[in-house]
C-alpha cells in the first residue's frame, strides 16, 4: 500500500471506528438478538424465526407501523415544501443582514433540544392553560384536547415535527439556492419566462438532489421518531400516537423482551433501507450547472 | 532553583505516601432510586450511610434517576454490570424474576423482615418464596384525599365522607362544575387518563376490585375470565361513565396530582406519599384522608408497584450493601427516615407511634387494613400485562369502544403474553 493510500485509509480510521461501534455493532447484535427470547432468569433462548412471526402477526405492532406512517404523511411532504417556500422567499431578500436575521430565527428551533421543545409545545396545547386555546378562544375557537383527542394528537405531534425541523431544511435548500448561478435567471429572463416557469424549469430540477435528499433525512427522522411523543403523550391517548420506535422502547425496557424488540429494529432498518433506496432511485436526476 | 523544586516534590511524595489511610477516599456504595418525588427519603441513606462509613471505611451515594425511563437505565446498567449500582429500588419481580440480577437477601436479614412486617407485606420482596428485596413503603395502596373547601362549598360534609360507590358518584356530580358549554371547570374526581397505561391500570384497579373483579386468575396464569369477567365490564363501565356519561372527571385536565393541588378536583384516589406532597407542593390545599368507597365489595390495601430494595448480584461490594441494609434495618430508622418525608413507616412497631397516628390518614389506613387484602398481581410480565389492560381501559374512557369488546381484546392478549 502506497504512502497516499495508507494516509487515507488513517483519516477515515476514526469515523469507521466510531460509524462500526456504534452503528454496525448494535446493528449485528440486533439481527442476532431477534433469534433469541429472554426467559425469566435472564438467560437466552434460540427460538429461530418464531419472534418474526409474532411480532409481525401481532396488531399492536402494526398499529404502532400505522401511527409512524400517518405522522410521517402529515409531517415530511408539509416540512419539504414549506422548508422550500422559505428558502425562495429567504433568497429573494436583498439584505444579507434580514436574510442571516430570519435565517437564524428559522434555525433556533432545530438547535433546541427535542424533548425541551416538546415540554413547551405540550405547554401550549395544555387545554386548559394552553397558548393556543387562548388564542383560539379569541376568534371564537371551542378549546380543543390537542394531545388528548384521538383525531388531534398525530396532527398536533406532526406540527411540532414541522416546527423543530423546518429551519434545517431550510438552511439546506437556500445554501442549494445560492449555488445556482444567476446568469439561468437572467437569460430566463431575456427569453420571457415569468417567475413560476423560471421556478418549474431552473430552480425546481436543479434543486433535485437536495430535495431527494431532505425528503430522505425528513423520512428517516419522521419514522424514528421518539422523543416528542415521549415526552408529551407516552403513546396515548389510547395507543393513538405510539410509534414504532416507542413500542420498540417500551418493548425492551418496560417488558423486558429484547428479542421482540430487537425484531422491530430489524425492520425499522430494513423498511428504512428499502424506501430510501426506492426514493433515490425514482426521484434522483443527474444535475448539471 | 531545580534543587528547590526537587526538594519540594520529593516532600509532596513523601506526605502523600505517609498519609493515614482516613486520607484515602473512602469507598462507596452506590444507590439507585427512582423515587424522585422523595427527595428527603432518600437524602436518609446518605446521611446514615455516613454513620456507616465511620464503621466500615463505605460511604453511601444516592443516585436519582427519574421515574420515566427507569427501565431503561437500570435495564443497561444491570446488563453492563460495570456500570451498575451496589443497591437499587424496584419491584423484585422484574428484576430478581424476568431477570436473575438480585442477590439473595442474607438468611438472618431475611428473618429480621419477616418477622417485622406487616402480614399484608409478608409477600413483597420475595420471588418464589425467596426474600430479595426489602418493601420500603407502607401505605402502597389508594385512598381517598378529598379537598374540605370544596366539600363544604358543594354543600357536603367533608367529615362524612361517602362510604360506597353510589354515594361517592352522588358527592361527585355535586362536586362538579360546568360552564356554559357543558364542559367541567372543576370535577369531582381527578382521573388520570395519560402516561403510560401501566399507570392508568394501577388507577382502575380499586374500583375494579370494588365490583368484585380481578384483572388475573389467582394463580396468574390467565386472564381470559377474570380481565372480562362481567364484574370487570361492569366496573369499566362505571370508570368510562365518570368522564363521558356524567362528566365529574375529565380527560382535559392535567395529571390528578396537579388537578387536585390546583383545587380543580375535589377528590384524587392516592397513596400514603401524596400526603407529603400535597403539604409540600399545595400547602394551601386542606384536605382530609378516607379509606376508598366500597362497592360490590371494599377495594382494600392492595398495589401494582410494590417497591423494594435489593442487592444487585454483580456488585463487588455485595456484603457490604447487605451490611448497610442491617444497619439500617430498625425499627428507628424505618421511623425516621418515613417520617423525614411523610410517608407510612413499613414496621409494625411503627404502625401506632405517634407520627403515624398524627397523621390524617391513619384512621383510613387501619380501616383499609381491616379490609380483605384485594388480589395481587406480582408477575414478572406485570408491566406488559397492565400495559395491555390499560389499554382498554383508557379506550373507554376516550370512548374508543365498548368496555365489553375492549376487555375481551385485552383479555386475548394478556393470556398471549401469559403463554409466551
Amino acid at each position: 500500500m502506497d504512502r497516499q493510500r495508507r494516509a487515507g485509509l488513517l483519516f477515515v480510521l476514526p469515523a469507521v471506528v466510531y460509524f462500526g461501534g456504534v452503528f454496525l455493532v448494535p446493528l449485528v447484535e440486533s439481527v442476532i438478538g431477534s433469534f433469541y427470547r429472554t426467559v425469566p432468569g435472564g438467560l437466552s433462548q434460540f427460538v429461530g424465526t418464531r419472534l418474526y412471526v409474532k411480532v409481525l402477526t401481532d396488531p399492536t405492532f402494526w398499529q404502532a407501523v400505522g401511527n409512524t406512517l400517518s405522522l410521517l404523511v402529515m409531517s415530511v411532504p408539509v416540512t419539504v415544501v414549506v422548508a422550500l417556500a422559505v428558502a425562495l422567499g429567504l433568497h429573494r431578500l436583498r439584505s444579507l443582514e434580514a436574510r442571516s436575521a430570519w435565517a437564524a430565527m428559522y434555525f433556533l428551533p432545530f438547535s433546541v433540544s427535542l424533548v425541551a421543545a416538546a415540554l413547551v409545545w405540550q405547554w401550549i396545547y395544555d387545554p386548559v392553560y394552553g397558548v393556543l386555546n387562548h388564542a383560539l378562544a379569541g376568534l371564537g375557537v371551542p378549546p380543543l384536547k390537542w394531545l388528548q383527542s384521538l383525531d388531534l394528537v398525530r396532527p398536533s405531534l406532526a406540527a411540532v415535527n414541522v416546527w423543530a425541523r423546518l429551519g434545517f431544511d431550510t438552511m439546506i435548500f437556500l445554501a442549494a439556492l445560492q449555488a445556482i448561478p444567476a446568469e439561468y435567471y437572467e437569460a430566463a429572463a431575456i427569453d420571457g419566462a415569468s417567475a413560476w416557469q423560471a421556478l418549474r424549469r431552473i430552480t425546481l430540477p436543479l434543486l433535485n438532489p437536495q430535495i431527494v435528499m431532505v425528503a430522505i433525512l425528513e423520512l428517516i427522522f419522521n419514522f424514528k421518531i421518539f422523543d416528542t411523543v415521549y415526552a408529551t403523550t407516552q403513546g396515548g391517548p389510547a395507543g393513538a400516537s405510539q410509534t414504532v420506535i416507542m413500542l420498540l422502547y417500551d418493548t425492551a425496557f418496560k417488558y423486558f423482551r429484547l428479542g421482540d424488540a430487537s425484531v422491530m429494529a430489524v425492520f425499522v432498518f430494513v423498511s428504512l433501507l428499502l424506501v430510501t433506496l426506492l426514493q433515490w432511485r425514482l426521484f434522483r436526476r443527474q444535475v448539471e450547472y | 532553583m531545580r534543587g528547590v523544586r526537587t526538594v519540594a516534590v520529593t516532600a509532596v511524595v513523601a506526605m502523600a505516601l505517609a498519609a493515614p489511610s482516613s486520607w484515602a477516599q473512602p469507598k462507596k456504595l452506590v444507590f439507585w432510586t427512582h423515587w424522585e418525588q422523595n427527595p428527603e427519603f432518600n437524602k436518609f441513606y446518605e446521611t446514615r450511610g455516613k454513620d456507616f462509613g465511620q464503621k466500615t471505611g463505605y460511604e453511601v451515594q444516592v443516585v436519582t434517576v427519574p421515574y420515566q425511563g427507569y427501565e431503561a437505565k437500570y435495564l443497561a446498567a444491570l446488563m453492563g454490570k460495570s456500570g451498575a449500582p451496589d443497591i437499587f429500588m424496584g419491584m423484585t419481580h422484574h428484576w430478581c424474576g424476568q431477570y436473575d440480577f438480585c442477590d439473595k437477601m442474607p438468611a438472618d436479614l431475611a428473618r429480621t423482615w419477616d418477622e417485622n412486617l406487616p402480614k399484608y407485606m409478608l409477600n413483597v420482596g420475595k420471588w418464589k418464596g425467596t426474600r430479595y428485596g426489602i418493601p420500603i413503603e407502607h401505605g402502597n395502596f389508594q385512598q381517598m384525599y378529598i379537598d374540605t373547601e370544596l366539600f363544604k362549598k358543594a354543600g357536603l360534609d367533608p367529615d362524612k365522607p361517602p362510604k360506597t360507590l353510589d354515594d361517592w358518584l352522588a358527592a361527585m356530580k355535586k362536586l362538579t362544575v360546568l360552564d356554559a358549554k357543558g364542559e367541567p371547570t372543576q370535577v369531582g374526581f381527578a382521573l388520570r387518563h395519560k402516561g403510560h397505561p401501566v399507570g392508568i391500570t394501577d388507577k382502575f384497579l380499586p374500583f375494579a376490585h370494588a365490583f368484585g373483579a380481578r384483572m388475573l386468575s389467582p394463580n396468574l396464569e390467565k386472564a381470559t375470565g377474570f380481565a372480562n369477567s362481567a364484574e370487570m365490564v361492569a366496573a369499566l363501565q362505571f370508570y368510562s361513565d365518570l368522564v363521558n356519561k356524567h362528566k365529574v372527571a375529565s380527560t382535559a385536565f392535567p395529571t390528578p396530582e396537579d388537578a387536585f393541588g390546583q383545587k380543580r378536583a375535589a377528590t384524587i384516589f392516592r397513596e400514603s406519599w401524596f400526603f407529603g406532597w400535597v403539604k409540600k407542593n399545595a400547602p394551601d390545599v386542606a384536605f382530609k384522608v378516607y379509606a376508598l368507597p366500597c362497592g360490590k365489595t371494599c377495594p382494600g390495601a392492595g398495589n401494582l408497584f410494590p417497591w423494594t430494595n435489593m442487592v444487585a448480584k454483580s456488585s463487588p461490594h455485595k456484603q457490604a450493601a447487605w451490611d448497610f441494609m442491617k444497619f439500617i434495618s430498625n425499627a428507628k430508622d424505618d421511623l425516621d427516615q418515613h417520617q423525614a418525608q411523610g410517608i407510612l413507616p413499613v414496621w409494625t412497631a411503627n404502625l401506632d407511634s405517634a407520627y403515624v397516628k398524627s397523621r390524617p390518614d391513619y384512621q383510613s389506613t387501619q380501616e383499609m387494613l381491616r379490609q380483605p387484602v384485594p388480589p395481587e398481581y406480582y408477575h414478572p410480565k406485570s408491566n406488559e400485562l397492565a400495559t395491555a389492560f390499560g389499554e382498554a381501559v383508557v379506550a373507554a374512557l376516550y370512548g374508543k369502544g365498548q368496555p365489553k369488546p375492549l376487555l375481551d381484546e385485552a383479555a386475548a392478549k394478556m393470556d398471549r403474553i401469559l403463554r409466551d
